[in-house]
């Protein structure tokens, strides 16, 4: 006979229940699965220009005007100064300063549901930078050193999400 | 109304559990809710003045608004309500939050009560998605980040730095896991070697699988108020040593690790809330003047760190202290005598209460014996969200 309820997983009914079991009426527990998808329209707002000049093959920071801090990722307005900053692009090049290397993938989008594991989560601090920048860094495992020289590499994709764009590789 | 220096009326919990197939978010939270009361040697809830939620996440819950859905479920309408949210330290953060409500005089009773069900409601890898929607989505999540790989890049840095190996923290997950096996609440007590955590297999190196906190379902409630007011409502208060809630801080660092460079290796937001904790309770020296402690070991290492940033070892010793024993059940400072996160679960809402729960159970003397810390007098709760963007540093203490 078909179940009445289609996300129905299972019931549980006890054979017994304690003599004090204060929820002794309760224990009867049916589970069903529920099913919630969602995709938004998702403005990248004031980070905007740094993907978009990926698309060029140019990595973009900004700088603040009054203490001289370069954000990379970018920040539209320095936290230090409360001033908004200017867009300057820099080379690419830079120094891995600490990692992971992840054996499963968060399936954020996917470009990282299409990641093979192990894959490295690298620390960057690009030459002209302040901070560090988290991405992916794709080099043989036994390459990784504190200090390396990496570079950010382009592709022309297609991505689902822009910053798959780029990824860091050894230099 | 009028203010005074909170003391603990009431505690009660769930069992943590990785599963509670029996119970949705409202059971669970009723179950503890009514352990509390029981505790408090109370028939109802009638006394209470106010009411504080503390959960972190919609998405595991399935159920926004779930601050209101509790307080209707345990019949506290129509007396006011709050709901507060920290990520992590959620449960330490409504646990300060109540502290100024009774030290403001805006009541003078408040039920602080937490749940969350992040255990097999939905798949691990559903679990790590939506964890890491409290990463930075933009520049962290959408890279393929998650929290064990930024909780394990800090690791690496510090053991770059200073030299701490993996066997220091493995010692932390075999420690917190077998001392789980003392609280019957506890989700996963273990017996373990430090071989036994090295050979586990690797999920975001150089963090394993031993290395890692639990997912779990359970929900946990403490009744704050004033000492008048505990004293004419609660009956079971006047049997036991008094505690007070003497001291609370926080502090706050980056969201991204990246953007604290070059300080990658430690949690400056601990040091900042433990300076405010221990300024306000007068600690001047915690390793002496602090008996047990309740420590984020969200992941194994991250105890190291925190023993650091909150004053008990110098920077860099954690590990080689760690190992040593410092902080185990007979050293000098017992830490994560529940079990932590490691052993005794993490449904974070309630993670923070627990670990304040386990506190006050220390200093009534009304644990397990085995894990009971002889005449502990003041402990120290810590607590934090993501790679501690929040910090919150609860400090209690028995009044003889």
């Amino acid at each position: 006979m078909a179940d009445k309820v289609s996300s129905k997983i299972d019931i549980e009914i006890p054979e017994a229940v304690a003599d004090d079991d204060v929820w002794a009426q309760f224990r009867q527990v049916e589970r069903i699965t529920l099913e919630l998808t969602q995709s938004y329209k998702y403005s990248l707002g004031k980070y905007s220009r740094f993907f978009i000049e990926l698309e060029k093959r140019r990595f973009m920071a900004t700088g603040c005007p009054g203490c001289n801090k370069v954000y990379a990722p970018p920040r539209p307005l320095c936290a230090n100064c409360l001033a908004v900053t200017d867009w300057v692009e820099l080379s690419g090049a830079g120094e891995l300063k600490t990692w992971s290397v992840l054996h499963f993938s968060p399936g954020s989008n996917d470009d990282v549901r299409a990641l093979e594991t192990p894959y490295i989560l690298a620390y960057v601090l690009l030459d002209g930078a302040d901070t560090l920048f988290p991405h992916l860094l794709k080099a043989p495992l036994d390459q990784l050193r504190f200090g390396m020289r990496v570079r950010v590499a382009y592709n022309d994709g297609p991505v689902q999400h822009p910053i798959h764009l780029m990824h860091f590789v050894a230099d | 109304m009028k203010s005074a220096t909170p003391v603990v009326a009431a505690v009660g919990s769930t069992k943590i559990a990785s599963e509670h197939r029996g119970c949705n978010i409202r059971d669970l939270m009723t179950e503890a809710v009514l352990n509390c009361l029981a505790d408090a040697g109370m028939g109802d809830l009638s006394a209470v003045e106010q009411g504080l939620a503390s959960y972190e996440s919609d998405h595991f819950n399935l159920q926004m608004t779930l601050g209101a859905v509790l307080h209707d479920t345990i019949g506290m309408i129509p007396k006011p309500n709050v709901r507060i949210e920290g990520g992590g330290a959620t449960g330490a953060l409504a646990l300060r939050t109540a502290w100024a409500y009774l030290q403001s005089g805006l009541c003078e009773s408040i039920l602080v009560y937490g749940c969350e069900k992040n255990g097999r409601g939905v798949s691990s890898r559903t679990a790590n998605q939506l964890f890491a929607l409290s990463a930075d989505v933009d520049w962290e999540m959408m890279v393929g980040g998650n929290y064990t790989g930024f909780y394990a890049a800090m690791i690496r840095a510090h053991m770059e730095q200073y030299g701490t190996r993996e066997e220091h923290f493995a010692h932390v997950a075999a420690r917190n896991r077998r001392q789980a096996g003392y609280n019957p609440i506890a989700q996963k007590p273990m017996d373990l070697t430090i071989e036994d955590v090295l050979n586990s297999r690797p999920v975001a190196e150089p963090y394993k699988l031993l290395d890692c906190s639990l997912l779990s379902d359970g929900a946990a409630c403490m009744l704050l108020s004033s000492e008048d007011w505990a004293k004419a409502h609660c009956p079971s208060f006047i049997e036991r040593p008094r505690v007070n809630f003497v001291a609370t801080g926080c502090g706050t660092d980056t969201m991204r690790l990246g953007d604290r460079y070059p300080h990658i290796s430690n949690f400056r937001a601990k040091r900042e809330a433990a300076g405010q904790a221990y300024a306000a309770a007068g600690i001047s020296d915690p390793l002496s003047q602090i008996d047990v402690a309740e420590l984020y070991d969200s992941y194994s290492g991250v105890e190291i760190q925190a023993v650091e940033d909150l004053g008990l070892a110098a920077s860099g010793q954690g590990g080689p202290a760690v190992a040593d024993g410092a902080f185990d059940l007979d050293g000098q400072l017992p830490v994560n005598t529940s079990g932590g996160l490691l052993g005794r679960g993490a449904p974070v809402g309630a993670t923070g209460i627990l670990q304040a729960i386990e506190i006050a159970q220390q200093l009534w003397g009304e644990v397990d014996p085995r894990r009971q810390v002889k005449d502990a007098k003041r402990g120290m709760t810590d607590t934090h969200a993501g790679i501690a963007s929040i910090s919150v540093v609860n400090i209690f203490e028995r009044q003889d």
